[in-house]
């Protein structure tokens, strides 16, 4: 929070300003929403001392940019987030200033710099994938429901949402594969891709509710983010 | 014995996750969380805030017990709060005991559980949070092997409702006295629990309930052996501790979700219903240069964004202006919002406001608390209509859109013509909005129930009856309709009950433990409480309602918290009682002494630092 920070780096010639940060969360922090995790973040980043792109206005707020809102319940390996600072640092440095002031389940992976004409990472988003290892259920519980779903043709589910009362999408269609995967003792593994295009976004706890396993004990966890390259 | 307690496993929390509205509020990790290691940390200490999370995280009090205690090398301070309902059922089924959220340990592996009693309402909460920690609810069934149950907060000024399931209470600042309490129980831990609950009576400003009955018809207790103190004076600390810098930050959203900065505890106003301002008397500041070096401190560690200055009133602090110019000026740039709660009703604290509104304008709130100057007077809420109304044209011109009125209702010689008074007033305010700022203008007045509590001057006074209260409700409902106006009021089934439990004596015990029996939990919450499960208490007990919440207490009868001393003086508040059935006011208490009885009872104690006038050290009246 220095004036003068001293993550400058003297060789840039140009005005890097907009970095992408991989991360992780599990445990504690696979139960925050969308919002907050934005708010983590942000503090974060204030604590490293990053001089963070704040918004106009009487409201304003910093620019960070998810590739995609983890579900509540659901921790990551591997996510994207876009942020814009007002002077460049050094991407190495800034992951040096972020370790030891994230929370514990936090983990930061990567930072580098991206060109600010770079399509925003929702828009570069195609699917992404999930393991969701289950328990208190017997596998064959779970084959079976994974097979009934695969051999569907369709799946309607009402949409999320007000402005969209009454309309319906298919939930076959933006899961492009599931199927049981190894797991320790005593979880059962799920494996899912899900499409996550603008406008068409499927979630775990969906499949989970098409699969008749909402009630069942789970650990999710967002392996992947594909990008279209 | 505490050795056999081990953490619950995560996987054990995390199946019950998915069942639960919020479940952020059941896993801990915040940072700045202190994890300490159990086996080689002498004491344990649980502290816990018997309601949800996101209000047990906005308790400055425990944020301060929890800095503390971790700050002694050979003390682990915790934390738990109350699941809501939804996960108490899952805790239950899966037979999960409560735990804290640091180590996952079951609560009843700790040595010490403090549990604040800020309010009343949250007594029946402390009940199911002592059963869902599985340790038994009263003092006198628990042994050595069970944790010492502490009270603290505001609620303890009249603990007696609740005596029964606490070992002892902490009466005025524990940080002047938490230590002193682990230190005496360290060195009689061994001993029985009767054992250890004497050795605390030595302690000044502790309060056994254990040693202590009822005796007469009104309620108050008297020592049953001659060891016991007659009368125990809340302990205080002569100047305001260093505040906590490195702050919990919450990973979901909470009540209150900034940095603190206490500026300054106590108040010199003296309004008649207030029991804050009594009970933390005297006033004591923090100077001006430790508030922006702590707070700077604070937002380095903790990467909060606002910072809120509390107090009980803010633009009584000597040095505010120049405070809040070097805050301005040290964040700068920053994108660092301050708050300043608890504003009076003069222009004054419209500058402040303006200086910190930075172009946003939320919302300014007035707390007249009274609709007629008769009736403010009354209350020693020394404000006048014409001024009030002044001060809100100053609002608006300076472009506040919005203006939040808070009034009571059911004070005590309020007639109808003071609800009038309080919707002209409204009325009058709004068009005055109207006129300068347009259409945009919102006033929202907030009405709630004078609730008569201990150590306050209308300590004698009866509890409004329903059907008045009631009536003045809907008179306000019906005149104070239409565009830009919006009101709020208490519902009754809520003030009855904090009426009744904060000026309760220990016939209570059994009424709010049948209550809590019959599903009475979450008074304080409107969609959770359960008037049926403590009128059927009620009857079971036998208990006169309304006895107690309508009879006016006589000057002279012995009231059930005459042996808690406040250091203000019962014959002050006689006084000032009689002061306010004249309708007389009483000066601010820097202005010249009123003899309250803080500096005879603090000889000792007393600095220079205290906002009490010199000629009032060593006065009596």
């Amino acid at each position: 929070m220095n004036d003068e920070s001293p993550l400058q780096n003297p060789q840039s010639k140009i005005q890097n300003l907009r970095y992408r940060i991989t991360f992780a969360t599990r445990q504690t922090l696979a139960y925050v929403s969308v919002l907050e995790l934005g708010k983590i973040w942000e503090r974060s980043l204030r604590r490293a001392g990053m001089p963070l792109k704040y918004s106009q206005g009487y409201n304003p707020r910093p620019k960070l940019h998810f590739a995609a809102p983890l579900p509540v319940g659901c921790g990551s390996e591997a996510d994207l987030m876009d942020v814009w600072l007002e002077t460049p640092v050094d991407p190495a440095m800034m992951l040096a200033a972020l370790t030891g002031v994230v929370p514990q389940d936090l983990s930061v992976i990567d930072v580098h710099a991206v060109p600010e004409d770079e399509a925003a990472l929702s828009e570069q988003l195609v699917a992404a994938e999930y393991r969701v290892w289950l328990r208190d259920v017997a596998p064959e519980t779970v084959q079976s429901a994974v097979t009934n779903f695969l051999n569907s043709d369709t799946l309607a589910l009402a949409k999320r949402g007000r402005k969209y009362r009454g309309k319906t999408y298919d939930l076959r269609l933006l899961v492009e594969a599931l199927h049981l995967e190894d797991a320790p003792a005593p979880w059962i593994g799920l494996w899912m891709r899900i499409h996550a295009r603008p406008g068409a976004t499927g979630r775990p706890d969906e499949v989970l509710k098409a699969l008749n396993l909402v009630d069942t004990p789970r650990r999710c966890t967002r392996s992947r983010l594909i990008l279209a390259s | 014995m505490t050795n056999t307690y081990h953490p619950i496993p995560w996987e054990t929390i995390e199946a019950l996750l998915h069942r639960v509205q919020k479940p952020g509020r059941y896993v801990g990790g915040e940072y700045n969380a202190i994890h300490k290691p159990w086996e080689t940390t002498d004491t344990h200490i649980c502290l816990a805030f018997p309601d949800i999370y996101e209000l047990g995280m906005s308790n400055f009090a425990l944020a301060i017990f929890y800095d503390l205690l971790n700050a002694q090398p050979d003390i682990l301070a915790e934390r738990t709060y109350l699941p809501a309902p939804d996960m108490i059922a899952q805790m239950r089924q899966a037979h999960l005991p409560l735990y804290t959220l640091e180590s996952y340990r079951p609560v009843a592996a700790f040595d010490i559980l403090a549990i604040s009693t800020a309010y009343e309402q949250l007594y029946t909460n402390v009940l199911e949070l002592l059963d869902l920690a599985g340790i038994p609810l009263r003092a006198a069934d628990r042994d050595a092997t069970h944790p010492l149950i502490v009270g603290g907060g505001h609620g303890t000024f009249n603990p007696e409702p609740v005596a029964d399931f606490f070992d002892v209470f902490v009466i005025g600042e524990a940080e002047a006295v938490f230590l002193e309490l682990i230190d005496t129980w360290r060195a009689h831990r061994h001993l029985p629990r009767e054992a250890q609950l004497r050795a605390l009576l030595d302690v000044p400003g502790l309060y056994v309930p254990r040693f202590y009955q009822p005796t007469g018809e009104f309620g108050a207790v008297t020592p049953t052996d001659p060891a016991t103190p007659a009368r125990i004076l809340k302990r205080l600390l002569p100047m305001l501790p260093p505040t906590p810098v490195r702050q919990l930050v919450p990973n979901v959203e909470v009540t209150h979700n900034r940095a603190v900065v206490e500026i300054q505890r106590g108040c010199t106003r003296g309004c008649r219903f207030c029991q804050a301002g009594a009970i933390t008397r005297p006033v004591r500041e923090r100077p001006a240069a430790e508030i922006v070096e702590s707070a700077s401190a604070i937002l380095d560690a903790t990467g909060y964004e606002e910072v809120a200055l509390l107090s009980l009133s803010s633009a009584d602090h000597s040095e505010i202006k120049p405070l809040l110019e070097a805050l301005l000026d040290r964040f700068k740039g920053r994108h660092v919002s301050i708050s300043l709660p608890s504003l009076r009703i003069e222009s004054f604290s419209v500058d402040l406001a303006d200086m910190l509104a930075q172009g946003r304008r939320s919302g300014f709130t007035f707390a007249p608390e009274a609709g007629s100057d008769a009736l403010r007077r009354r209350i020693n809420k020394d404000i006048a209509t014409e001024d009030l109304l002044a001060v809100a044209t100053e609002v608006f011109t300076r472009g506040w859109r919005t203006l939040k009125l808070y009034f009571m209702l059911g004070l005590p010689g309020e007639t109808d013509e003071d609800i009038e008074a309080i919707i002209d007033l409204a009325h009058r305010v709004r068009r005055l909005g109207l006129d300068i700022g347009g259409r945009k203008t919102e006033i929202h007045v907030s009405v709630s129930t004078f609730v008569p509590k201990p150590h306050t001057t209308f300590q004698w006074a009866p509890l409004a009856d329903r059907a008045t209260v009631e009536r003045r409700q809907a008179l306000l409902r019906e005149r104070l309709r239409g565009r830009g106006l919006r009101l709020s009021w208490n519902q009754y089934d809520g003030t009855r009950l904090e009426a009744l439990l904060a000026r309760g004596d220990r016939r209570l015990n059994v009424v709010v433990e049948a209550a809590w029996r019959n599903g009475a939990r979450f008074d304080a919450w409107d969609e959770w409480r359960s008037p049926e499960a403590w009128e059927r208490a009620f009857d079971e007990a036998g208990f006169d309602v309304d006895d107690a919440l309508y009879r006016p207490r006589a000057e002279d009868e012995p009231l059930p918290w005459d042996h808690l001393h406040s250091g203000v003086e019962k014959r002050f508040f006689q006084r000032d009682y009689r002061r306010s059935q004249a309708g007389e006011l009483l000066s601010d208490c820097r202005e010249s002494c009123h003899a309250c009885g803080i500096l005879v009872n603090y000889p000792g104690t007393w600095t220079a630092e205290w906002e009490c006038p010199e000629q009032g050290v060593g006065s009596k009246e």
